[in-house]
């Protein structure tokens, strides 16, 4: 990051003297293009969030629109946690003051539809915003045809999925308190990609840790399963081996683990192969991003949408950035990044700078995008998976020297249990760090 | 030519915004979503990194690259980046003003720590602000637990953690202490 005279000069010819320069400002008064443009960002969660603070964290000039359906958000991270006992709901939520007192004007409603060629979105409240860019990060959406039976009525009533944190989180942490030693709780996975690639499986320790700390050491978790591997697998494997000996059975797609019907009656789900019965049964249906991304056509025909690498700037309809679990983004590990609470804020980041950078007429800026997931097995056990994706020669690569899960084994026993009791207390300041990044 | 940029627009005296101004600062801003904007963490397991010294920052970023520090999460991370960009995140970072979150501890547990925390005075200062060289970090003000889990790591023989004087005098704290040495520090606001 050398300077010099030469240098000066030729910067200072090339935007051709004071007035282009105050152009490029970013932070202080004056004109400038990025002050008079329009943001809209639709959805409230730890994308769209991120994104309207950055954006008034980069430029306090810049008029933010954050469009959100609920005044509270519910956090998905650490909801499993929460279902087996620990922490109060409050814990996991925030409300939108914090983006408020930035500037950010926040709308409660619910953006019907967009029209991307006159750049204006519909409310169901009726008011239309005109955009110079959009945000769009409306996370999932569920495709309940994929399980015959399991309906919407049953998730919001009997059935919880409970795989958007709120009242079926609740619902569900009920379910398992009215649980009986001896019983099942069935958790059937739907097929990649998911939100939260661990999270069906930190359900299930989550779930057996209550049992065992309850004395219900013949419960069983049964967990059918459409893929044939998952997350953190061998991280999980072993905590199951170690703390639930017995107490977790995980059938996989190729052993009939597919749920594909569900009869609420008598509570069996069924694959091709097998019928499943549990006393507590948690279908999690397949999804698909949002359906605003749907309806506005920037889905690609397995559901998700697809974006430049770089900028998180949708292929379909320019002018739209799209972040968060809605996206299929980046070629690797298996299912591109994965649909999680952190790579969702690092993909804000990377959209907010990539606008700034266009509204300033800059070239785009070098993305940073990263991943650390923490997952909690049982209490002082907890591990983690990190991603890291660059640009090299052009395209996002995931870095395969960097990243990866947490050590299987380690040398001694003491290592073990330290690197695992690490890890379980990180996650909360993870979380405290994540929440006030998004929403403070 | 951006960071060419920013320069003609620092050297105009114009202000150039804190994050997101430069490949360093978006890179930067990744680090939020744990330590806290402009390095204050306001998680207790997670430590505020603003305004600590740079040869300490950038020494434990690099040792944990390279495998010489045991770190449970950050050594998979900083395998991803290159020894300057490590080196910038450093300079970054010990350029903010360091923000001592001052934690509430009880009366005998202050005096408890107080009393115990005289080994850690030499390099850290009475009071964890003043450490004796650029290679030390100030712990005034930072997070309790994170001091708590940082001291179990010097305290477990087998993992790697390459200052030797620090192992030395936390594995002279009496098992009772640790806690209430990370607590002492965690109260003080300078």
């Amino acid at each position: 990051m050398s300077f010099n005279r030469r240098d000066f000069i030729k910067t200072v010819g090339a935007s051709s003297v004071i007035v282009p320069i105050t152009a490029f400002a970013t932070p202080s008064g004056g004109p400038r293009t990025g002050g008079k443009a329009r943001i809209v960002v639709i959805g409230g969660g730890f994308g769209g969030a991120t994104a309207a603070k950055y954006f008034k964290v980069v430029d306090p000039s810049l008029s933010v629109t954050l469009v959100e359906r609920q005044t509270v958000y519910t956090s998905c991270p650490l909801s499993n946690e929460f279902i087996s006992g620990h922490g109060k709901i409050e814990d996991l939520q925030s409300g939108y003051d914090g983006l408020k007192k930035r500037g950010v004007d926040v709308i409660f409603d619910d953006a019907v539809s967009i029209d991307p060629t006159k750049k204006t979105v519909k409310l169901k409240g009726g008011k239309t915003l005109s955009y110079d860019f959009m945000v769009l990060s409306p996370g999932i959406d569920f495709n309940f045809s994929g399980v015959e039976g399991y309906t919407e009525a049953l998730a919001n009533t009997t059935h919880p999925h409970a795989w958007k944190a709120g009242p079926q989180t609740l619902a569900l942490k009920k379910q398992l308190e009215g649980m009986k030693d001896g019983q099942t709780f069935l958790i059937s996975v739907p097929p990649g990609p998911f939100r939260c690639p661990p999270g069906p499986y930190e359900r299930a320790s989550q779930v057996a840790s209550y049992f065992k700390s309850r004395g219900m050491m013949k419960s069983k978790v049964l967990i059918a399963d459409a893929n044939d591997s998952f997350s953190k697998k061998g991280l999980f494997e072993q905590a199951w081996k170690r703390h639930y000996p017995g107490m977790i059975e995980w059938v996989a797609g190729a052993s009939g683990g597919k749920v594909v019907k569900f009869d609420a009656k008598s509570n069996t789900a069924s694959s091709d192969f097998n019928d499943f019965k549990g006393d507590v049964v948690n279908i999690i249906p397949p999804h698909h991003a949002g359906n605003i991304a749907k309806s506005t056509g920037l889905t690609n025909d397995k559901g998700w949408c697809t974006v430049d690498m770089l900028t998180m700037e949708s292929t379909v309809h320019k002018d739209i950035y799209v972040v968060g679990d809605s996206t299929v983004h980046g070629e690797l590990p298996v299912y591109g990044a994965p649909k999680s609470a952190h790579m969702a804020a690092t993909q804000a980041k990377v959209a907010v700078g990539a606008i700034v950078a266009k509204l300033n007429g800059a070239p785009v800026p070098e993305p940073f995008f990263v991943n650390t997931c923490y997952s909690v097995a049982e209490k002082d056990w907890g591990f983690s998976v990190v991603h890291i994706y660059r640009k090299k020669d052009g395209k996002l690569v995931y870095i395969t020297d960097a990243g990866g899960i947490s050590p299987v084994n380690m040398d001694d026993e003491a290592q073990l249990i330290l690197q695992r009791k690490l890890e379980s207390e990180y996650v909360h300041g993870w979380f405290k760090n994540i929440m006030a990044d998004a929403f403070a | 030519m951006k960071n060419t940029l920013m320069m003609v627009l620092a050297a105009a005296g114009l202000a150039v915004t804190p994050a997101l101004a430069g490949p360093t600062e978006d890179l930067a801003s990744t680090c939020n979503a744990c330590h806290g904007l402009n390095g204050v963490s306001v998680g207790p397991t997670m430590p505020s990194i603003g305004g600590l010294p740079e040869a300490y920052l950038k020494n434990v970023m690099l040792q944990w690259k390279s495998g010489e520090r045991y770190s449970a999460t950050m050594g998979r991370h900083f395998k991803g980046y290159s020894d300057a960009e490590i080196s910038a995140l450093a300079t970054y970072f010990s350029k903010m003003p360091w923000v001592p979150v001052v934690q509430k501890v009880d009366a005998k547990t202050l005096a408890q720590g107080k009393d115990a925390s005289e080994r850690c005075e030499t390099c850290h200062g009475v009071t964890g602000s003043e450490p004796d060289d650029n290679e030390t970090p100030k712990i005034n003000g930072q997070w309790a637990k994170y001091m708590h889990l940082e001291m179990l790591k010097y305290r477990t023989d087998t993992v790697k953690m390459p200052h030797r004087k620090m192992r030395g005098n936390v594995k002279k704290l009496d098992e009772a202490d640790v806690e209430a040495v990370a607590k002492f520090y965690a109260a003080q606001p300078k």
